[in-house]
């Protein structure tokens, strides 16, 4: 018998079959309880917002790695991803042509000018987002308030910082923050959906626990030392939890994976920093939401914080 | 009972056919080729020549290590001198053409153990495969205190350690007694994976029923179903929860491990005056559907062996010495089965993962499931791009291969691969200075 051919090819012979595309599906899986509230709040403004944010976000791609001379890779879903998390950190009457400025800085400034995916030392989404804070203030402050009876078309980090802490409870309940029932951007309102999404992320093994809990673990330590010193004057770490986007930032923000760490220990200190300057931005910060300042400007220890090996086995 | 495991690895699913199963006997082959060389260490030294007639167990090769015995009854029809070795390079080989009879020649002589153990040719077979003599000379050099025997298959997919437990408990227990008493050490543990309930009942019956000797006080420890729990370093870990110094070996920190298979044919000499002759094999795998135990003697082509399961290797396909995440791909499965052998995994055209590479993009994945607590994207990056010494500055060396890195990064980075490179370019450096 003559033995057939055999294919001989270096370890291991089997994979787990995890890919970037199957991390941005599931990543778009974990969002869509948060977009779909956003759109049930915002109604068509939403719809339109998500709509063009994210098909622009992949036209832009699809173009510049054309001009870079790059394959074209928006099949790996990681362009959608953006712009629909870009989209949700808009206000609903963002205009379509500042959407499209963003999303066209977040891939230049974000993805493509670095080499592509990977490669970014700052997560796309924030740049861009920063970026539109910085060019279009008013534009990014435009609020609608949600249907229902409301006091205030001021986000509830606009109303701690403007009218104080007593006044929170005035136009918001911790079940309303906690639904997202309030005025703010599209997808950053609602903490139940956001939460959900996290934990889905969090089974599907997409992202680390650690960066969310040490983060979130961050923001209730620092806020909950005011708190208890002086909780006439300071928000409950309760609010900082459920308002202006924590959660979008604990799960979907600092877990961006080229901008934050890969070890155990630096991924435990950079979710932990993130929430402490979150909450120092939101107390004493010229702007108010803090936890995507926070994220932004952590990124840059991320270097220094893979440095942070855990010790070899054997040493 | 506690169950022990270490950090990272990978929980994959196992197989759902059954934790033990009984083994079946693969009938001689027609021809047999028994490499001299089975284990680390000399080559044995020849002891029959070309047209002599042989019986089963008759010596082969004379080491003082361990042994090689004919396998079949028959004729030497040839000594090849230049044979493909398992572990690479060329090793001598003797073929003997079988007459069909299977007589018996007859038992080991003497009865000291560690004589029968040499005799007999027992060899240890892990990553490495090390004459067990060798092995227990060590150990006794530095003084072991503790006795771990690895009932966890080398690969999850594997089944035969946990087999041999459920169907031999006896022999493996008295093999557990005569080592630990070669070694003057009363501290034992069993490290068996939890999903084996039967092996754990199995070896604790047999233990607990024993009157005297180690193994009646030996701990029997459930550990958690992870890829890569089999190596020594983690399973001293998970039951000692001692870490095998850099470099070092487990006889460093006063432990040695030996495998559960090791054991019944420590036994087997010992007791019945028998060498080892066979070696138990899972066959497993995407092209065999659910994975089959069997008895094999030494020699046997690879071939008779898939025969004998009922499957033959596709064109395209992969026939793997070992598991699919450690082990390696052989070119053709003439080769025969050898003392170490630990397993062979079929893999079908189709199945087989490639690793074409993509940009790392940071995920953290490989790192979350290191055992070794590397951090594989740094090394696996920097033996690709020829920094050797940063690769070592960063514990290249400690890398145990097991494969976990690549099995999970998305971008299909084929690390392994790399840091075996970048390993091997290191220790060259080394032994040219
Ligand atoms: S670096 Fe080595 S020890 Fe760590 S997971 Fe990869 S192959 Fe295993
Ligand atoms: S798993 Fe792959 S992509 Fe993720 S950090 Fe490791 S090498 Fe990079």
């Amino acid at each position: 018998m003559k033995t057939p051919e055999l294919v001989v090819s270096a370890v291991p012979h089997v994979h787990g079959g995890n890919s970037i595309p199957k991390m941005m599906m599931n990543t778009l899986i974990a969002l869509i309880p948060a977009v779909v509230i956003g759109i049930y709040f915002f109604g068509m403004d939403a719809i339109r917002v998500v709509v063009i944010a994210m098909a622009s976000a992949v036209a832009w791609e699809a173009i510049l790695q054309k001009i870079m001379g790059r394959p074209i890779a928006i099949s790996n879903l990681s362009g959608m991803v953006s712009g629909l998390i870009l989209a949700m950190l808009l206000p609903p009457t963002a205009p379509w042509w500042m959407i499209c400025t963003g999303t066209f800085v977040m891939i230049l400034l974000g993805k493509e000018i670095y080499g592509g995916l990977g490669n970014n030392p700052f997560n796309g989404v924030l740049i861009a987002w920063v970026v539109l804070q910085m060019s279009y203030p008013d534009h990014m402050m435009y609020w609608l308030a949600p249907p229902g009876d409301f006091m205030t078309e001021a986000t509830p980090l606009e109303v701690l910082k403007y009218e104080g802490v007593g006044s929170i409870a005035e136009h918001f309940t911790i079940l309303g923050l906690f639904i997202g029932n309030t005025t703010g951007f599209i997808g950053e309102g609602s903490a139940l959906m956001l939460l959900i999404g996290g934990a889905y992320l969090l089974i599907r093994k997409v992202v680390s626990w650690r960066i969310p809990v040490s983060f979130l673990g961050g923001i209730v330590l620092f806020s909950g030392i005011f708190w208890l010193t002086n909780s006439e004057e300071y928000a409950s770490p309760l609010f900082h939890l459920l308002a202006g986007g924590s959660i979008m930032a604990a799960f979907f923000l600092a877990t961006d994976m080229p901008s934050s760490p890969v070890t155990p220990a630096g991924m435990l200190i950079y979710g932990f920093l993130c929430g402490v300057l979150a909450v120092v931005i939101r107390l004493w910060g010229a702007w108010y939401d803090g936890a995507y300042y926070a994220v932004f400007i952590i990124s840059i220890l991320t270097p220094l914080l893979d440095k942070i090996k855990s010790k070899v086995y054997g040493r | 009972m506690k169950s022990g495991t270490f950090p990272g690895g990978l929980s994959l699913p196992v197989s759902a056919a059954g934790v033990s199963k009984p083994f079946e006997s693969v009938p001689p082959s027609q021809t047999v080729i028994i490499p001299l060389k089975q284990h680390i260490g000399e080559p044995c030294a020849v002891s029959v020549k070309k047209g002599a007639e042989v019986k089963m167990g008759d010596l082969l090769g004379e080491s003082e290590s361990a042994a090689v015995h004919a396998t079949v009854s028959g004729k030497v029809t040839e000594i090849i001198k230049k044979f493909p070795g398992m572990s690479g390079g060329y090793v001598p080989a003797i073929g003997i053409e079988s007459d069909g009879k299977n007589e018996s020649g007859g038992f080991l002589e003497g009865s000291d153990p560690m004589s029968l153990i040499q005799k007999g040719g027992v060899v240890d077979s892990d990553v490495e495969a090390i004459s067990l003599h060798d092995k227990l000379t060590l150990a006794k050099e530095k003084s072991v205190k503790a006795l771990v025997i690895n009932s966890v298959d080398v690969e999850p997919q594997m089944i035969s350690r946990a087999s041999i437990l459920a169907e031999n408990a006896k022999e493996v227990a008295s093999g557990i007694d005569i080592i630990s008493q070669i070694l003057g050490i009363t501290t034992v543990y069993i490290g068996v994976s939890e999903n084996a309930p039967n092996a754990i009942s199995a070896i604790s019956g047999a233990c607990s029923s024993a009157i005297s000797g180690a193994c009646s006080s030996a701990h029997v420890v459930g550990l958690k179903a992870k890829h890569p729990q089999s190596m020594q370093e983690l399973l001293v870990k998970a039951l000692l929860g001692k870490e095998v110094p850099t470099g070092g070996s487990p006889e460093d920190i006063g432990v040695t491990v030996i495998s559960v298979e090791t054991a019944f044919f420590t036994a087997q000499a010992v007791n019945d005056k028998k060498p080892m002759l066979e070696r138990f094999i899972t066959v497993a795998g995407n092209g065999i559907g659910s994975p089959k135990n069997v008895l094999v003697r030494i020699g046997t082509p690879i071939k008779d062996v898939l025969e004998h399961c009922g499957v033959a290797p596709g064109h395209g396909g992969k026939v793997i010495i070992g598991g699919p995440l450690m082990g390696t791909a052989i070119h053709s499965a003439d080769i025969p089965v050898t003392k170490e052998t630990t397993g062979i995994y079929l893999q079908k055209e189709g199945d087989i993962a490639e690793f074409p590479s993509g940009v790392c993009i940071k995920c953290g994945l490989c790192v979350e499931v290191c055992p070794m607590r590397l951090m594989p994207l740094l090394i696996s990056g920097f033996s690709e791009s020829g920094s050797y010494a940063m690769a070592e500055a960063n514990d290249i060396l400690s890398c145990n291969e097991c494969g976990c890195c690549a099995y999970v990064c998305p971008v299909l980075i084929p690390m392994v691969q790399w840091i075996k490179l970048g390993k091997s370019e290191i220790r060259a450096q080394r032994s040219s200075e």
